[in-house]
């Protein structure tokens, strides 16, 4: 029971790892577009996801995650399919807000340490997110309930950000984001906060920071 | 009377070069990042009717360049731009070139 407590723990640090850097990220960039992502977390997690968008309205597509445990050898690996739905958008003249929905199916491999044996299991996600923005200020808050055999848990991210000047399209975008983050299940007690540098320009993403701990993230992203 | 003419024809030459020239201006709802207007483009990029596009996230404007002879109705601006998740509040077709229209831009951002 400790055992897998420990992994339910790593798991939620990790995956709270990808939630700092994927959260301000809409996972429709636009309809026809194609968004390919490569993220590095703390140490324990690096993800790939590619989706396309049929329609602004949603987008398909997959990824694979792998996550290292910082309390034992533990592994996971997994890959999965995902449907992203843009449930609602609201266009003003300055400002956008969307909600967003997602689910997700894939297969988890469990690598445990020491003798325990090596698992396969079913994996499915849902999640969303609603989101305001200007060219100056963001606010998004975002919950992510992931469920496998061996694990279950909620991760809810508040995040604010602001450019301290209004990008164009031809010029680069910089933002300041502050992150706050609650876990469910008793995996996490308090809220743990990052902050981030976002830059981005045309078709490219990019994005570094540090949580509170000192630990790394950073995430690239294109879209075409 | 043969001055006035030959004036009038080149008036007239030069208003219909000027309105060859001539683009199509949208305000639009929602511009708030680059990854909007890079969308705008590319949906407006694929009507074969298109020349030239340009976005303006600070004036909340998307302006198209058609090719000579060619244009692109309203309702087909509006579904385009509809259909990548944005509204359209105004049309506008004015004579002045898209080219003249980014340079006025940059000058009035510098």
């Amino acid at each position: 029971m400790a055992l897998r407590n420990g992994c339910v723990m790593a798991t939620m640090t990790c995956l709270g790892a990808i939630a700092v850097t994927t959260a301000h990220a809409k996972p429709i960039a636009f309809a026809h577009g194609t968004t390919v992502m490569g993220e590095y977390g703390a140490g324990t997690m690096v993800e790939v996801q590619a989706f396309y968008a049929p329609t602004y309205r949603y987008s398909i597509g997959g990824g694979h995650l792998s996550l290292q445990s910082d309390l034992t050898d533990d592994t996971r690996d997994i890959t999965y399919a995902r449907l992203n739905y843009l449930a609602k958008r609201w266009n003003r003249e300055a400002a956008q807000a969307n909600i967003f929905m997602w689910g997700s199916i894939g297969r988890a491999h469990i690598s445990q340490a020491g003798d325990r044996p090596t698992d396969n299991q079913f994996a499915w996600n849902v999640g969303g997110q609603a989101d305001y923005e200007t060219r100056r200020l963001y606010a998004s808050f975002r919950t992510d309930l992931h469920e496998a055999h061996a694990y279950s848990h909620r991760i809810d991210t508040l995040q604010l950000g602001f450019a301290p000047y209004p990008h164009d399209y031809q010029t680069l975008a910089t933002w300041f984001v502050v992150q706050g983050r609650n876990y469910t299940g008793g995996i996490y007690d308090g809220i743990e906060w990052a902050g981030l540098l976002r830059f981005f320009k045309r078709n490219a993403w990019l994005e570094a920071g540090l949580t509170l701990d000192g630990k790394v993230q950073a995430m690239l992203m294109f879209n075409f | 009377m043969r001055y006035l003419l030959l004036v009038s024809i080149t008036l007239a030459a030069l208003f219909n070069v000027r309105a060859q020239a001539g683009t199509i201006e949208m305000k639009v709802n929602g511009l708030v990042c680059g990854f909007c207007a890079q969308g705008i483009e590319k949906t407006l990029r694929r009507n074969a009717a298109t020349a030239d596009v340009l976005v303006s996230l600070e004036n909340r404007l998307v302006a198209v360049s058609t090719k000579e002879g060619a244009d692109i109705p309203d309702a087909d601006l509006r579904k385009a731009l509809t259909d990548a998740g944005y509204e359209v509040k105004a049309i506008e077709r004015t004579s002045r070139s898209i080219d003249a229209l980014r340079s006025e831009l940059q000058a009035t951002h510098k």
